[in-house]
């Protein structure tokens, strides 16, 4: 299309130039003749681009309208964005393998959307390069601890769905500072990762307290500032110290080395976030992470769904996308939304619901020992409240 | 017959060279017009479609971060916080630039001293340090060196002149005391008058022959009158000393951490580029040159001070300027370590939601004005040193 337009253009420039170096080597009685010329080839020139400027923006406008998820279907795989630094949420373990609560949201949607768990393409994304990777199309969907923020939302061109992790922004510090409140780090040195909603907290809640912040890229390259002593407190998501606490190096006094201040400054709620304009493929996404959801509270897991194949409740049929009764006979329950009427079934099958995720990652069995809390049913205190299957 | 002539004369158009290049000309320029065209509407065509910020508006919006090592308050609009990347920045360049000259041409004249150990141990240090990527010297000086310094609370304290630890490395300063402008005023009177004694030695040694002196004698004239002012008015300059309150570090000149790696760093790496420069210029002088010098007995200093160095710098300085550009190219680097120059500060915003094409766009003409700037100086001393053919 660009290529077709460059050399519509540059035809009506030659044109345009071929005119002009005549009507300099001509007389004056041939100059009119060439100022049409000019004139003709000049309005070639707009209409070509303006037609072309129309198609163009049609064509720009199609893949926005629905395009994402036929998209990824045709390609087999998923690419998601994801962090590799964070242990419990996005990691690469010892095999090389990427493990983590969010890295199992990936794997759930490739199920719901692809049928396989397994076909993800994980893009490995600082705090700074993820919104530009979400932009550029590099990633279709971005499940990094990403805080769901107004100005992502509007000035970032971002959709965030669903909630994954209601987390709340914590100081960590060495447990022979001294430290017991963020009150007393007068003075101190933070080191917080730069590019990252975290850096604004910090920002406005030490704005009282004279401080430095030292930013840094990744995770590890503040590990090694910490280690040193260069920095005296490491901000960050609570999850996310509890995370890197847990892997804290045995010949650095392990884990108890760290305490975790109990002060909590900032509401971080993290989920997956997909580009504005295909709202197709936010639902699908959204529905999907709604889906591990539901199933913990239909108290269906991996282990178990098998056995409702012969279930009698309607909404539970629904939402696996077994056979229900209709006016035309019998068929699954489609909602509309471009996937399989088993979606979720995969999803369930293939990764679990949300509490298998979270204890299997960062719940109290797993080295973070992250309680609940708020990321319970709203049966048990928590936020979680999907909406219906029917 | 005289049609013919005609066509000798005057060649057809297609086949006439002046028109032809001037075509050719006009084509490529309008080419490259056409590309940048294409390109623009490219990028501002698909921001808008993803609903993204085109404009600078942004630039006027709150900073939001503390930036390490300013006083710039969060809420300060964002270009100073980008003015103060630019001065981050040029705090490497105008120390790192006169430092690196100084080592490299050092270096570059002791490869080729007599002195065996002298010329091995410059030439060691080009071969390594010339042969290693920045950003590993970087990462090396940065991790290895500065990293391991003592820490804060162990700090090494020179006689309070200096003190050196982990974060920062403070040294004693100079402060303005009372009686600082009159001060001022003096100095720029014993300059002129300086001035005026090394054009009278100039002329006296043009009229009589005898030697000048007029270095010596200035900067002895100098020297008296500025020592007389300065005790007269009663001392209007004061050390500064470094002092560590606590974790505050008050007083004296504090440079972060970071800056020193990246400042010894940079200009280790780019003084061994100057130092081989400097050495292929001296053997470019031809060897008559010395020749001579010995046959009417200059000492060897003599012989580099006026015979070779003149005539070797004059080769020099084009490829050292080169080597400028590419030092201050290279402060990017320090990104990898968090110092906060104009690229660490550009990625931190961009990270914070800034919208990253206009960020980049800035970025880039940030260094090319550096650049242009940079090249200009050198230029105009370049043109000072050339030879002048009467």
């Amino acid at each position: 299309m660009k290529a077709s337009k460059l050399f519509a253009a540059l035809t009506a420039l030659m044109l345009v130039l071929a005119a002009c170096t005549q009507a300099a080597d001509t007389t004056t009685t041939t100059s009119g003749e060439t100022t049409e010329t000019t004139e003709a080839a000049a309005e070639e020139t707009t209409t070509s681009a303006a037609g072309e400027e129309t198609t163009t923006t049609a064509g720009e406008e199609a893949p926005a309208g629905g395009g994402l998820l036929a998209e990824v279907q045709a390609r087999g795989t998923l690419n998601c964005g994801v962090n590799n630094t964070v242990p419990g949420f996005g990691f690469v373990d010892e095999a090389g393998e990427h493990v983590g609560f969010d890295i199992d949201f990936c794997r759930a949607i490739a199920a719901g959307v692809l049928g396989d768990a397994e076909a993800v393409t994980y893009v490995d994304l600082t705090a700074e390069q993820r919104f530009t990777a979400l932009q550029s199309g590099e990633v279709d969907v971005l499940v990094r601890n990403t805080t769901y923020t107004s100005s992502r939302d509007g000035g970032l061109a971002a959709t965030f769905l669903t909630t994954t992790f209601y987390d709340g922004q914590g100081m960590m510090v060495a447990a022979d500072s001294g430290f017991t409140t963020i009150d007393d780090m007068t003075d101190t040195t933070i080191c917080v990762l730069s590019g990252t909603t975290t850096e604004l907290n910090l920002t406005a809640r030490m704005a009282d307290i004279p401080y430095t912040p030292l930013t840094f890229d990744e995770n590890p390259q503040i590990q090694a500032a910490f280690i040193e002593g260069q920095c005296d407190g490491w901000t960050s998501d609570k999850s996310q110290l509890a995370g890197v606490r847990s892997a804290w190096p045995e010949d650095q006094g392990g884990p108890e080395a760290l305490v975790i201040l109990e002060e909590t400054f900032s509401k971080e709620p993290l989920g997956p976030a997909v580009l504005d304009g295909d709202s197709q493929w936010a639902q699908v996404v959204d529905w999907i992470v709604l889906a591990t959801m539901q199933a913990e509270e239909f108290g269906i897991d991996s282990t178990n769904v098998d056995t409702f194949a012969d279930t009698e409740d309607t909404n539970i049929r629904n939402f696996l996308g077994l056979p229900v009764e209709t006016e035309e006979g019998t068929a699954p329950f489609d909602p509309g939304l471009g996937l399989a009427t088993d979606f979720a079934a995969q999803v369930i099958t293939q990764v679990g619901n949300y509490a298998e995720i979270y204890d299997r990652n960062v719940g109290p069995g797993s080295p973070l020992a992250l309680e609940r809390l708020l990321n319970s049913l709203w049966t048990d205190g928590g936020l979680h409240y999907p909406p219906p299957y029917r | 017959m005289t049609a013919v002539e005609e066509t000798r004369h005057r060649p057809r158009l297609w086949r006439d060279v002046r028109v032809l290049r001037a075509v050719i000309q006009v084509l490529a320029g309008a080419a490259v017009l056409i590309i940048l065209y294409v390109l623009w509407f490219n990028l501002t065509n698909n921001l808008r479609a993803a609903g993204l910020p085109t404009g600078f508006d942004f630039l006027t919006q709150p900073l939001g971060v503390d930036i390490p090592g300013s006083d710039i308050s969060p809420s300060a609009p964002i270009w100073r916080g980008l003015l103060n990347a630019v001065k981050n920045t040029l705090a490497l360049v105008v120390v790192g630039i006169p430092l690196l000259t100084l080592i490299g041409v050092l270096v570059g004249v002791a490869r080729l001293s007599t002195n065996w150990l002298v010329a091995k141990a410059a030439g060691l240090y080009v071969e390594i340090i010339r042969n290693i990527p920045p950003l590993l010297i970087i990462f090396f000086v940065f991790n290895a060196v500065v990293l391991r310094f003592p820490v804060l609370q162990e700090s090494l304290n020179i006689s309070d002149l200096v003190i050196v630890n982990n974060r920062y490395l403070a040294m004693v300063g100079f402060t303005a005391q009372p009686n600082f402008g009159p001060f001022l005023a003096i100095i720029a009177v014993a300059l002129l008058i300086a001035a005026g004694v090394w054009w009278w030695r100039t002329r006296r040694s043009e009229q009589t022959g005898e030697h000048h002196h007029r270095f010596l004698w200035a900067l002895g004239v100098f020297s008296a009158i500025s020592l007389i002012g300065f005790f007269a008015l009663g001392g209007p300059i004061g050390l500064s000393r470094p002092i560590l309150d606590g974790r505050a570090l008050e007083g004296g000149y504090t440079g972060l951490a970071a800056y020193w790696a990246v400042l010894a760093a940079l200009v280790l790496y780019t003084a061994s580029h100057v130092a081989e420069i400097v050495r292929g210029s001296i053997l470019a002088v031809p060897r008559g040159q010395s020749e001579a010098a010995n046959a009417i007995a200059l000492t060897s200093f003599q012989r580099l001070r006026y015979v070779v160095m003149p005539q070797a710098m004059r080769i020099a300085i084009p490829p050292i300027i080169s080597q400028y550009l590419n030092f201050t190219k290279n402060t990017s680097l320090a990104i990898a370590i968090g110092y906060a120059e104009m690229t660490r500060i550009t990625f931190q915003l961009i990270g914070n939601g800034q919208p990253a094409p206009q960020m980049i766009f800035l970025l880039m003409g940030g260094y090319l004005i550096f650049s242009l700037i940079i090249s200009l100086i050198v230029n105009v001393v370049n043109r000072r040193m050339q030879l002048v053919t009467r």
